[in-house]
């Protein structure tokens, strides 16, 4: 049987309860003041900021922007403005192109045409100004990783994923639309082509080879434990597409699990110390 | 015994690993259900401790009886009422063996215990892990009639209730800690088990978040014909009573003899054919 796009409908009304929930649970138990969230415009951080804003309040979420020269994006900045508008946050920008300047100056061996390492330095330099806000706020940093990207690895470790909860990372992007659809968020932010903005002209479906439906419902057999001979037929797609999605998926599991001790002893961080998550 | 009686069914928020604060929560909720006229008063799973313990089930464990039995024993005598609630069990013959256990006292003391039979280990459950099977169904004798327990999972097998019904069991209480994305699972099975065994079935589920698995509680009684007889809120702590009238049960064992028409030569094909599975 053909596998479609249907299988990845749902309550979205009850899913923004859940995640509301999860939210303003988390919030309440770390007796955290708010979150900080990086806002870049696009559809996953505005999706998040308004899921935050609608669980805990938006005098209590921070929509951080943190342009910097070489991806500065009007469009962007005026979506965020937007949801930030609409869903009753503040925010604040900040641009990080000094620091990076500052940062690349320093490194003797650094090399501009570099793309993949500058593009990460920026992303953990990102991670750092959240943290920088967090804590001056007495807050949590809220990521806004999806299902999609995150499964394939298509993220910085250390950076764009570092945060303390991550309340879309159960969705696959396409059900992020659905969802963002569901919350009100403007149609041009949805229909806007993702990039991670980490160089320029950096488009996510263009790097990735194919639309999000269909790495989401490749990405959904795999959740499902559909074999990729099995997913090849119900997608009509060539077993090679499946493989190399699963490839991807299997060889960033390190960017997901990310302490790996050497096992010496008796009970391991990141092993089988098997404790409850405080709080 | 009484026929008719009211049964509260608790779905409460554990506050984790911390059984001071729990066992007062019983307490207040055991002693609100006594004033709406409740004589069984049931929690959910585990709620003695919080589901997502982890390793600190070392640390929390009790036999059974011990003081935590003891404490809400207590409750009962002064209630006047049965309670049923789910704690981890430390076995009394060794040091750290445990078991995922379901215990009942009333106004006279400890009345019985079950220990889980099947326990999930797959997807984010973890319970084999920590936890050693019970061997045992368990069916008490009791001024309610006589009660089954089970533990959650334990629904997904017909045959543990299918065990408890055929020694006479006319109440089964499953105590839960459900995650959301189970609940088609579960209000389906709560309905199955009751229709195909002709008896009352109280669920009572967990509620609260826990390590990001956000218990769903939808508590239900349901009557031996599979009507929801009442149901608790979602997602929030609850306390709702309903009644149980066992005169209730008689009609529909008559009208789907569903016990009359059982096969037992099945059963030795079943053992053989899961043995051979």
């Amino acid at each position: 049987m053909e596998l479609t796009l249907a299988v990845l409908n749902a309550d979205w009304g009850e899913i923004e309860e859940n995640i509301e929930r999860f939210i303003r649970d988390y919030i309440e138990r770390t007796r955290a003041a708010g979150l900080v969230i990086g806002l870049s415009g696009g559809i996953d951080s505005c999706t998040t900021a308004a899921l935050s804003a609608r669980a805990i309040g938006g005098d209590k979420v921070l929509g951080l922007q943190l342009p910097e020269k070489e991806n500065q994006n009007a469009k962007d900045c005026k979506h965020a403005n937007i949801v930030a508008k609409k869903f009753g946050f503040s925010t604040e920008t900040v641009d990080i192109t000094p620091s990076l300047e500052i940062f690349y100056k320093t490194i003797p061996s650094f090399n501009p045409c570099d793309n993949v390492s500058k593009g990460n330095a920026k992303a953990r330099m990102r991670m750092t100004y959240l943290y920088y806000y967090a804590n001056r706020l007495k807050s949590l940093v809220c990521g806004s990783s999806d299902k999609s990207e995150t499964m394939i690895g298509y993220f910085t470790k250390w950076g764009d994923v570092a945060a303390d909860i991550h309340p879309i990372m159960d969705l696959y992007k396409t059900q992020v639309r659905q969802l963002a659809k569901h919350l009100g968020i403007p149609e041009e932010i949805i229909s806007k082509p993702s990039s991670p903005r980490l160089w320029r002209g950096q488009m996510a479906e263009k790097e990735l080879g194919m639309k999000y439906e269909q790495l989401d419902l490749i990405l959904y057999g795999l959740e499902h434990f559909m074999k990729a001979e099995e997913l090849a037929e119900r997608l009509r797609i060539d077993k090679d597409v499946i493989e190399k999605v699963k490839g991807r998926w299997l060889s960033s599991e390190h960017k997901r699990r990310v302490l790996l001790a050497a096992k010496l002893e008796y009970r391991t961080i990141g092993a089988d110390f098997r404790l409850p998550r405080g709080p | 015994m009484d026929q008719e009686f009211t049964i509260a069914l608790a779905q409460i928020e554990s506050k984790r690993m911390d059984k001071k604060e729990n066992l007062k929560k019983y307490e207040d909720i055991a002693k609100r259900a006594k004033e709406q006229g409740a004589k069984l008063v049931i929690f959910p799973e585990l709620s003695l401790t919080g589901y997502v313990v982890r390793d600190e089930l070392y640390e929390v464990a009790e036999t059974i009886p011990g003081p935590s039995t003891k404490a809400i024993a207590k409750v009962a005598r002064q209630t006047n009422t049965h309670i049923i609630f789910g704690m981890p069990e430390l076995s009394e013959k060794t040091h750290a063996t445990l078991h995922n256990t379901a215990v009942l006292v009333g106004p006279n003391g400890f009345i019985g215990k079950y220990r889980k039979m099947y326990l999930p280990t797959h997807s984010v459950f973890e319970e084999k892990r920590y936890f050693r099977p019970g061997y045992h169904s368990a069916v008490y004798e009791t001024n309610l009639g006589k009660i089954g327990l089970i533990i959650c999972y334990d629904i997904y097998f017909p045959e543990v209730v299918r065990l408890a019904r055929l020694q006479g069991a006319q109440l089964i209480v499953c105590i839960s800690a459900s995650p959301a994305v189970r609940r088609v699972f579960f209000e389906v099975l709560t309905a199955a088990r009751a229709i195909e065994n002709t008896a009352f079935l109280a669920f009572v589920n967990l509620v609260g978040i826990e390590d990001g698995l956000q218990f769903w509680g939808g508590s239900r009684l349901v009557g031996p014909n599979g009507r929801v007889l009442a149901q608790a809120r979602y997602n929030d702590e609850d306390m709702i009573t309903s009644r149980v009238n066992y005169a209730d049960i008689t009609p529909i064992e008559a009208f789907v003899p569903t016990l009359r028409d059982l096969r037992p030569e099945l059963y030795e094909k079943l053992k053989k054919s899961a043995e051979e599975l």
